[in-house]
């Protein structure tokens, strides 16, 4: 029983985190720089591993990319989001477990923003054979740091009630 | 919110600032400049801007897709792309060396270099 409820809330969590990339893919930043987006479905990686685990975080962030693509149709920006959605989830990982006594979700979160955009430029820069794509990453990086911290904060808000919902849905006793 | 986190942010708000300085005092740091219009990481095109070239449009066809760029007085824009999200059309004009247009399902770079290497053939049309 204990694993079919995980598994539900696992899928409504990748679903979620569709949705939430589908509404973001039509409302794009332009004003600061090409490229640069809001990272909402960064902030269901981040709840994810918090709330469950680095496992089922990397479930549901290849899912998210793979699903995606599907729903798009581009093929390229499969490896894009693929290597961004891995590495801010390990880089995430990490520093929850091993620094979570100095940084808050919101550091946690603005790290995650950071690692996706590294990842991002290092394969595009890799694919195209240009590292002059990497003077992107300054300003990436700025605007990463407003879009993590709110990701933080939202993530921060959404776990304090998730994690007494599931507590009251995992540990009834059925 | 942590002392951490805003120890974190302060570091990268500066590091930021500084290496967008940086990459601005480098941009420069060149005289003469020119387009150069990349596909799949190999060089095309290059066109030097001239005035008799202002207003002109280039068509950029390959495997990967279609672009249609213009040149202004100085400076360069893609005006028609037929990638999904057009963010090569609204990033508008680049004018300084080292600034790019990026179309990642295009696989197209066009990006303003510097006049330090030889071998430079004007556009034909």
């Amino acid at each position: 029983m204990k694993g079919i409820k995980r598994l539900i809330f696992l899928s409504l969590l990748v679903s979620i985190g569709l949705g939430l990339s589908i509404i973001e893919s039509m409302m794009p930043l332009p004003f600061i720089a090409p490229g640069a987006k809001l990272g909402l479905s960064n902030m269901v990686i981040l709840i994810t591993l918090v709330v469950f685990d680095i496992k089922d975080a990397l479930t549901v962030g290849i899912l998210k990319s793979l699903i995606f693509t599907l729903i798009t149709g581009s093929v390229t920006s499969l490896f894009y989001s693929l290597s961004g959605s891995i590495l801010s989830c390990l880089l995430m990982y990490l520093i929850y477990k091993k620094f979570s006594s100095i940084f808050s979700l919101i550091g946690v979160s603005i790290f995650g923003a950071m690692a996706h955009n590294f990842a991002q430029v290092l394969v595009a820069s890799i694919m195209m054979n240009n590292f002059r794509i990497f003077s992107y990453i300054p300003i990436l990086q700025l605007t990463g740091l407003f879009t993590g911290y709110f990701v933080g904060l939202t993530s921060k808000f959404v776990i304090k009630s998730l994690k007494k919902s599931i507590d009251k849905i995992f540990y009834s006793n059925d | 919110m942590t002392k951490g986190d805003k120890i974190l942010i302060v570091i990268i708000v500066i590091i930021s600032i500084v290496s967008l300085i940086f990459v601005n005092i480098s941009v420069f740091s060149y005289q003469e400049k020119f387009i150069s219009v990349q596909v799949n990481g190999k060089e095309i095109k290059k066109i030097i801007f001239d005035s008799s070239l202002i207003g002109e449009t280039v068509p950029i066809e390959t495997e990967y897709g279609y672009n249609l760029i213009e040149i202004g007085d100085e400076k360069v824009r893609v005006i028609e792309a037929d990638c999904p999200d057009q963010l090569d059309v609204k990033q508008g004009y680049i004018s300084n060396v080292g600034e790019v247009i990026v179309c990642l399902p295009n696989r197209l770079v066009i990006e303003i270099k510097g006049m330090d290497e030889v071998e430079i053939d004007r556009i034909s049309r």
